[in-house]
């Protein structure tokens, strides 16, 4: 017992060399193998599972390369890349989402992924050869599939048809409503005011700017027009006539559950939906495109993530050659079945999966000039905080604790202001 | 006392204590000070390239806003509401459970569960429970006949306050009801049959016997409790996101919301202003409870 100190210290550091040595990145030099590391956001167990199956595939056709895969929980992804992103230490290749996109570019954490070179380049569809250079100019990812939004309607609730248009949906709507059945499975909750934004710009018409899409062409916002008014007043017309009070606070699980329980018989939701609705005891539906606005235009953004390289990843060239495999058709096709998106290989088309049933809604969409897809302000630095405070807007304006014409009042005053922030 | 305090006897306890100083202050206090410093930042997650101090700009904005004060309303309400109920509900089946049956050790287990769960899937599981739709809970009070109509209870704003404190009470009761056991049990037996001799009524036992033995484990799980549930977001978070427009935003939710609009700095503020009000409610309750002792 003389001196334990002499013992203790070195014990002590050599736990802390252990601990900080694993957080490190993993190559490890003199060996000739190379260890990527790779983080996804979107995590779900059969993902997870099918990500590690191409990730296998891509280990077998370079030896030498092994991947490791990290699976944060969903809730926290983001904020949990956004960490190790700063550390700028140990990621090689990342999961990047539209709405994370440019503020990972903008803080220099992506590296361009270069197409010259790339074959599988001229094979994605011109969306997502868009989309991939969407922000910046540059491609910092490829997408690996888009969801975008259609539909879903009850062909057993007395409907003839879909409807074209938003008036359309109120009347089905209002007509379907008795007791415990209703219209529309409306979103009051989260995201709600999105599909508020999806009104108003398919009122807009003609006028509204797809490339900035809260704005028009002549740079006011799309909430500054009597259209936008009338589009509002029929949202909230659509909640209070057609649709179940309680979905004031409904998200994303209860209009789906509103839908497949046989509640509403309609329901506007993304492809994954269709898997959700085959998979439940309705039978009688059918897609259609989204409705339309008076003048015969419907916009709405598509949603997207892809896969993208770290600026300062050790090994730029097997992690660019990761994601040029998974972008490459064969994998990106299973990737998009498995997932239930919208695929970005041309070759999709020839697959029975995409051109038929619940999926030819989209295929109609593509082909209809009039659907039109829109970029949103995610670039702006204030789309965050709209998110936020955009949705509490629409709660107010359905509980009747704020009028039409005061929500329309701030957000054209929000985006004005952002406008004059970027330009 | 042969042992002298000697310099190096001095070093070496400093050395021990070392890793334990350090870990405490890389990962509870390094996050802390750099979370304070924050809040007089201009740090928005927009752009961190750029972050100039910006003075009290941050603490000025949330305090001009509305949602702020009506959050702060609210908290009240969460609180004081939430810990009535635990506390009486609490104490009612701790003095249950300390009577001797069959089992009741497993069964003190299975009342301590709920406390075991994570707070955000309690919150799921309440949601769907509340769903004007498909809740089990309006299903149950239909086939009661208690009402005729289906309540939208997480839609409208008085119901949705309830909705949220009542899956709160559900939560917190077990924890009242286990920590108040356990002071329970630590009361001297000879205590109540000396008072028992003396003719001492069950009343008079529970206000005379029980109440002064326990009374500082209570006032420490009150003051624990009160810290926990205004720091305890998770439940509102996932029934009902704060909402109906901001119905049911509590402060802590109302800091998630600054964090998930990007604007760490704001966050940071409203995270300052929690601690200050806390730290207040502290020393405040403390007093109090020293007062009450010292009688």
């Amino acid at each position: 017992m003389r001196k334990p100190v002499l013992t203790a210290l070195p014990a002590v550091a050599a736990v802390a060399t252990l601990v900080l040595a694993s957080c490190g990145s993993g190559g490890q030099p003199g060996s000739g193998e190379v260890r990527l590391r790779m983080i996804e956001s979107l995590t779900g167990p059969e993902r997870t599972k099918l990500i590690k199956s191409l990730i296998a595939d891509f280990e077998r056709a370079n030896p030498g390369v092994t991947v490791e895969l990290v699976s944060p929980p969903l809730d926290s992804a983001d904020q949990k890349i956004t960490q190790i992103l700063q550390t700028k230490k140990g990621l090689d290749v990342l999961e990047v989402r539209d709405h994370t996109a440019k503020s990972f570019s903008n803080n220099g954490w992506l590296a361009e992924l270069p197409t010259t070179d790339w074959p599988g380049w001229s094979d994605l569809t011109e969306l997502a050869r868009k989309k991939a250079v969407e922000v910046g100019g540059k491609p910092y990812l490829i997408p690996y599939g888009f969801y975008q939004r259609t539909l879903f309607y009850r062909t057993d609730f007395g409907m003839a048809g879909p409807p074209a248009t938003w008036q359309e949906l109120y009347e089905s709507g209002r007509r379907m409503t008795s007791g415990d059945r209703f219209g529309y499975s409306f979103r009051g909750g989260k995201g709600g005011a999105d599909y508020a934004v999806m009104m108003i710009s398919a009122y807009n018409g003609e006028a509204l700017n797809p490339e900035k899409s809260f704005y028009l062409k002549d740079k006011r916002t799309i909430f500054s027009t009597p259209e936008a008014a009338q589009a509002l007043d029929l949202f909230v017309k659509i909640f209070k006539d057609a649709s179940p009070p309680d979905s004031v606070s409904w998200g994303y699980p209860e209009m789906v559950q509103g839908f497949t329980s046989g509640v509403t018989g309609m329901l506007i939701q993304d492809p994954e939906v269709i898997k959700t609705v085959e998979e439940s005891g309705v039978t009688a539906w059918a897609t259609a495109p989204i409705p339309k606005g008076p003048t015969g235009y419907a916009y709405q953004p598509v949603g997207y993530a892809g896969w993208g390289v770290t600026s300062f990843s050790e090994h730029q060239k097997q992690a660019v050659a990761l994601v040029r495999f998974l972008s490459e058709a064969k994998q990106s096709i299973a990737f998009a079945k498995g997932n239930s998106l919208i695929p970005i290989s041309t070759r999709a088309q020839d697959d029975p999966q995409f051109s038929q049933g619940a999926w030819k809604a989209y295929l109609q969409a593509q082909q209809d000039p009039k659907q039109v897809i829109t970029i949103r302000p995610v670039d702006y630095p204030g789309w965050s905080q709209f998110l936020v405070d955009s949705d509490r807007d629409v709660q107010a304006l359905i509980t009747g604790k704020k009028t039409t014409a005061e929500v329309l009042a701030a957000w054209d005053a929000f985006w004005a202001d952002q406008a004059k922030k970027v330009s | 006392m042969n042992r002298a305090f000697t310099l190096r006897r001095a070093r070496f306890v400093m050395l021990c204590l070392l890793p334990g100083v350090a870990f405490v202050a890389v990962f509870t206090y390094y996050p802390m000070i750099r979370g304070a410093v924050i809040a007089f930042q201009r740090y928005n997650l927009f752009d961190v390239t750029a972050t100039p101090f910006a003075g009290l700009e941050n603490f000025r904005a949330v305090l001009a806003e509305e949602r702020f004060w009506t959050a702060l309303r609210n908290t009240g309400t969460w609180v004081a509401l939430s810990l009535f109920f635990q506390f009486f509900l609490g104490f009612g089946l701790a003095l249950l459970l300390r009577r001797h049956f069959p089992g009741r050790a497993l069964y003190q287990a299975w009342v301590f569960f709920p406390w075991a769960m994570s707070g955000f899937l309690i919150g799921l599981l309440w949601r769907w429970m509340f769903n004007g739709q498909f809740g089990v809970v309006n299903d149950l009070l239909l086939k009661a006949g208690l009402i005729d109509e289906r309540i939208g209870f997480l839609a409208t704003p008085g119901w949705a306050m309830t909705s949220v404190i009542v899956a709160n009470i559900w939560y917190g009761v077990t924890f009242f009801a286990i920590m108040i056991t356990a002071a329970l049990q630590s009361v001297p037996g000879e205590l109540y049959e000396a008072a028992a001799v003396d003719g001492a009524s069950r009343t008079r036992r529970f206000w005379h016997v029980t109440l002064p033995h326990i009374r500082p484990t209570l006032a420490l799980i009150v003051l624990l409790r009160v810290i926990w549930i205004l720091n305890f977001p998770d439940l509102i978070y996932s029934m009902t996101g704060g909402g109906p427009a901001g119905g049911t935003d509590i402060i802590t939710t109302f800091l998630i919301q600054q964090v998930i609009g990007g604007d760490y700095g704001r966050a940071g503020a409203v995270g300052l202003l929690v601690l200050g009000l806390l730290l207040s409610f502290s020393v405040f309750y403390l007093n109090a409870t020293r007062f009450e002792r010292a009688r």
